[in-house]
């Protein structure tokens, strides 16, 4: 036994020395394990932190309450109303001032409380050692978390200006998890530097049934009392988006094994003579091989460390702005600072063992059927590639027929994503099929070129072997690229019209205890063209949160909502009939209802129904939305609060001077409306921050296919070099070596962009017209961009070049000990 | 004419420097041939990729048509090689995704000295002609060597340098292609320098070179 643990280990360390002496294949090895895992990992880090962040939202102060007592008319809370329900003996209350601030027209979200207020049984924040009252006195504090006061570059005691003026107090840095990624301040300190009079909202401590019941009847009436669902809403709100980061890494970590495979097969290639070598010396096959799997599960630990270690560094660079686009479109508070657990170190080792031995179990296979001493000659090869041609396209056609079957049943995200995957994973299968008839096609078609072009035409039958898995790992990496560039793009433009649609008026109104009265005289004034006050609820419907919104349906944005579909009641719904609704997307989509429809909804007054008149797009948003006139929701639920007023200004020059002077004489502080302007600038950065990591995603993935292509050609060359040598010995000029080898492998490189156009096409097409729709409920048009396609085409041509130029210079350095050798192989 | 005046080759190996070729000088007129002969190891192969620049010289002198090649860089050797020389080996080294035509065609093409009548003279010389459209893996050896050797004199080199050409052949294609091989790089001009362990190929040729010690005994 422990002999056979010495030869065991002998054999293993026999095998592992080819590493040292091929550096660049190591490299090669490592970099494909470290980015595919890192990629992967990276994103899983981020799914995870995210997740926790919602399961932890009781945690955050401001979410941890079990309930919240709110203003019906979305007025806020004031001081007085919370002061006397004190007194009555209601020391669980605490109050909240939460808002959204504006710095370079980033937002940045505050949360302020009185930290003396919040119950015993709340997790105390400030416990740790925050500076009391430092907090409370002027000039008080902001108390930072480091990550988010790095973005800012702000440091201890920097005070940091407002879009709109105003100055913060001095910053402190304290890292508190109820904080969340959220500026902190004592409400006191923040009514006075905001000029606020009024709470947001109370939060409630732990309260009994009996206690509860005894608060809801204690309210005033222009308060109530909310459940607070934040936690189950935004698990759900959120699904849709970690299965797209998912998909998106998996796919990262596919095209991360194509360089292992190609990686591992090449090392196998290469010592092929020592494993005989080693067979010869006595060690047998079985020992062998268990050899082989040692050593993968080294690279496996190697990779996994090296990996997780990339990710986690990624993941690092990526959170702020996925938690930043998170808390714009769900308003879910996540906190930037990043864990690692045991499960996903398990599970990331688990999975690129997995990978590795995949990717070993195929020449290991090959090695174990080829005899020993048969010589191999070109045609050999010939025919193996042919024959692994026609295996993987047989297999990529039962992966497509797979897609096809499961495409016409598919109905929800997952599967969504698995008919993709199949979908990409059948292209890439049958690629090197495609490639070969190309080839001959190409052969054909060039009658009787000039013997140079033929030459290089017919080298391509030489590198196709070598170089078809890295085409299949480019053509997977094209195809995302173009496909998901093609959905961003259409998603931008989609949402740029529909900004511009629906963000006709010229001012919004943040402050929804201002009436239009307050500051017009009785709603008019020489500057203002038109008006539009929304009131609004939240309710549940169909399992999912609903805004209920009132309308004033003459307004004219009611007028010019973008609609995706109508019946002929739309008429009745715009002159107000109660019967009728507007519904987003989304209820059409994702709740499966029907124009003309009959829904049913909780008011007030009891279940009431109504009736499907149009869907209207509602690009981004994770709620259900129903519209349907003002006076009707007042009607039905009296708790519905005013949600902000829209303003349309005359022509005249001064007349957002005049709008602002009016709406400061009523008591409105700046920052309590926003121009249009701003809100597109804002929406459409927060779209860009939520795509930013998809573009970093699609360009690493695209990176990792370069570095495919490299190692292949690498791996090419290194293997040819003997054919080199002889193409020297008979006066090719490295030139013509370059056209002989660059000309084909351009071809095949331009045959994959080629095949990628539709397939990036198609995948834009299941994105857009399935997932999109399976996922967030709303459709858009697709619009298939040539300039981000031909911006791909430079970018490979340029990672083309550059490979072909490594190659070039390794293949000088290497030449002259190949013509040294020259003939030594013919004895 | 091929000259070597006091040519020195050592390689430096684990159990010290080996003095392969020591001294060694001869020379071969236009269009004569000359066989190599030698024990194994003795430096044949070593003589030869020096004279095609293959590899350099310690010291001495190589001078091929009144060109002295010892100052030449790796592109002077890449284009003297297209232009002068050919070099036949055991393992006839086509290109194997050329037809037997573009094999055949090829380095008179790279030289820029394709001759279409010598080029259907030694198709039909070499027996050839229904094999041009072939690959390759396709012919058997002593077809292949023939390809190699059209390739070898279709530019109509000063030298040809060939080791061992028909080693991988039974003697009775052997004996063809010797014949083929000393009757051709006559009607190309060319001279001849091959190496054998042969006796009975070396009697096809001019001059018969031993190589021993590192120094070179003529035979007539
Ligand atoms: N690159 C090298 N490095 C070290 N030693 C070398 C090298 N090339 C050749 N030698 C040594 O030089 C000597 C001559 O080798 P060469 O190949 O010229 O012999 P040869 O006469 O062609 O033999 P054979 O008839 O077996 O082909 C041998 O001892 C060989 O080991
Ligand atoms: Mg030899």
């Amino acid at each position: 036994m422990r002999r056979l643990l010495s030869v065991l280990t002998r054999v293993l360390l026999t095998l592992l020395s080819h590493y040292r002496r091929h550096i660049a294949q190591t490299l090669f090895l490592a970099i494909g394990l470290v980015t595919g895992v890192g990629l992967w990992s990276a994103v899983q880090i981020i799914n995870d932190h995210a997740r926790a962040s919602y399961s932890e939202a009781d945690q955050l102060l401001g979410a941890q309450a079990s309930h919240w007592v709110r203003a019906r008319d979305g007025a806020g809370i004031d001081p007085a109303d919370y002061i006397a329900l004190r007194r009555d003996g209601f020391t669980q209350l605490y109050p909240i001032l939460e808002t959204r601030l504006a710095v370079n027209d980033e937002p940045l979200w505050l949360i302020a409380t009185d930290l003396l207020a919040l119950p015993r049984s709340e997790s105390p924040l400030g416990a740790s050692g925050g500076d009391w009252p430092s907090l409370v006195q002027p000039p008080y504090q902001t108390w930072y978390p480091p990550d988010l006061a790095a973005d800012f570059g702000i440091g201890p005691g920097d005070t940091l200006m407002l879009d709109d003026g105003r100055q913060l107090p001095p910053a402190a840095l304290q890292q508190q998890p109820q904080q969340g990624r959220r500026l902190f301040m004592d409400i006191g300190a923040a009514l006075a530097v905001l000029q606020r009079d009024h709470f947001s909202y109370l939060g409630v401590g732990e309260l009994s049934s009996a206690e509860t019941d005894r608060l809801r009847r204690a309210l005033p009436n222009h308060l109530q009392l909310v459940d607070n669902r934040q936690r189950l809403d935004l698990t759900q709100l959120t699904a849709s988006l970690h299965s797209h980061l998912t998909a998106m890494s998996l796919l990262a970590f596919a095209v991360g094994l194509f360089i292992v495979f190609n990686a591992v097969r090449f090392a196998l290639h290469l010592r092929r003579p020592t494993l005989h070598t080693l067979r010869e010396l006595g060690a047998s096959s079985r020992m062998l091989s268990v050899a082989v799997l040692l050593e993968a599960l080294v690279w496996s630990a190697l990779g996994t460390l090296g990996g997780l270690a990339a990710g986690r560094a990624l993941a690092t660079l990526l959170l702020p702005p996925v938690a930043s686009s998170l808390q714009s479109l769900y308003g879910a508070v996540v906190g930037t600072d990043i864990q690692l657990g045991w499960a996903r170190i398990l599970l990331a080792w688990g999975i690129t063992l997995v990978g590795l031995l995949l990717a070993l179990a195929w020449p290991l296979w090959r090695e174990a059927q080829q005899n020993i001493r048969q010589a191999r000659s070109a045609s050999d090869d010939w025919a193996a590639d042919r024959q692994a041609r026609r295996w993987l396209a047989l297999f990529g056609l039962l992966l497509a027929v797979a897609a096809l079957m499961l495409h016409s049943r598919m109905s929800t995200v997952t599967q969504g994503f698995v008919v993709l995957g199949l979908s990409l994973f059948a292209a890439a299968f049958v690629l090197p099929v495609w490639l070969a008839s190309a080839l001959r096609l190409v052969e054909r078609c060039l009658p009787e070129p000039a013997w140079k072009l033929r030459w290089a035409l017919r080298d391509a039958w030489a590198q196709l072997p070598q170089v078809r898995v890295a085409m299949m790992a480019l053509l997977l990496a094209l195809t995302a690229n173009l496909g998901v560039e093609t959905l961003v793009g259409s998603f931008r433009s989609a949402l740029t019209i529909w900004l511009d649609q629906r963000l006709a008026a010229d001012l919004y109104i943040q402050d929804d205890s201002l009436r239009l009265a307050a500051f017009t005289d009785h709603g008019a004034a020489p500057w203002l063209v038109a008006s539009h006050q929304r009131n609004g609820v939240q309710i549940r419907w169909s399992g999912r949160p609903t805004l209920i919104r009132g309308l004033n349906t003459n307004a004219p944005d009611s007028r010019a909502l973008p609609l995706a579909d109508a019946n002929e009641h739309l008429q009745d719904w715009f002159d107000g009939d109660n019967d009728w609704v507007l519904a987003n997307e989304q209820v059409h989509h994702l709740a499966g209802v029907e124009l003309g429809d009959r829904v049913q909804v909780d008011t007030a007054q009891g279940p009431q129904a109504f009736r499907i008149a149009g869907f209207f797009h509602d690009y981004g948003s994770p709620y259900f939305q129903l519209y349907l006139p003002y006076a009707t929701v007042e009607r039905l639920w009296p708790n519905a609060s005013p949600e902000g007023l829209a303003l349309w200004l005359s022509d005249a020059p001064d007349a957002e001077q005049q709008a602002e002077s009016a709406l400061l004489a009523a008591g409105a502080q700046p920052g309590d409306w926003l121009n249009q302007n701003t809100i597109k600038r804002v929406s459409l950065r927060i779209f860009d921050r939520t795509f930013a990591i998809t573009t970093a995603m699609n360009g690493l993935t695209l990176s990792v296919a370069g570095i495919a292509l490299l190692a292949a050609l690498l791996a090419l060359h290194q293997q040819r070099l003997s054919h080199y040598a002889h193409w020297r010995a008979l006066g090719v000029r490295y030139r013509e070596w370059l056209l002989i080898v660059a000309l084909p492998l351009a071809l095949l490189v331009a045959l994959t962009g080629l095949a990628a156009l539709p397939l990036g096409a198609l995948l834009s097409s299941l994105l857009v017209h399935d997932l999109n729709v399976h996922a967030f409920g709303w459709t858009m048009p697709l619009q298939w961009q040539w300039p981000p396609a031909l911006r791909l085409a430079a970018l490979t041509a340029a990672v083309l070049g550059l490979t072909l130029l490594i190659s070039l210079w390794q293949v000088r350095r290497r030449l002259p000990l190949a013509l040294k050798q020259l003939g030594e192989d013919d004895a | 004419m091929l000259e070597l005046t006091d040519v020195h080759k050592h390689f430096q190996q684990a159990d010290g420097a080996v003095r392969v070729l020591d001294g060694l000088s001869t020379s071969l007129a236009p269009g004569r041939s000359a066989a190599l002969l030698g024990e194994s190891g003795s430096g044949k192969s070593t003589l030869l990729h020096l004279i095609a620049g293959l590899d350099s010289a310690d010291s001495g002198r190589i001078v091929l048509d009144g060109t002295d090649t010892s100052a030449f860089k790796d592109a002077d050797w890449a284009a003297w090689r297209r232009d002068k020389l050919s070099l036949i080996f055991q393992n006839y080294h086509l290109v194997p995704t050329l037809t037997v035509a573009d094999n055949l065609a090829l380095q008179a093409r790279l030289a820029g000295r394709f001759d279409g009548d010598f080029y259907d003279h030694l198709v039909a010389r070499l027996g050839l002609s229904d094999l041009l459209k072939r690959l390759p893996h396709q012919l058997s050896g002593g077809q292949q060597q023939r390809v190699a050797i059209g390739r070898a004199l279709l530019h109509r080199p000063a030298l040809v340098l060939a080791d061992e050409p028909t080693g991988n052949l039974d003697e009775r294609s052997s004996a063809a292609v010797m014949a083929l091989l000393t009757e051709l790089v006559r009607e190309a001009g060319a001279s001849l320098l091959m190496v054998t362990h042969s006796p009975a190929m070396a009697a096809h040729l001019d001059e018969r070179w031993q190589l021993t010690n590192g120094r070179l005994e003529t035979a007539a």
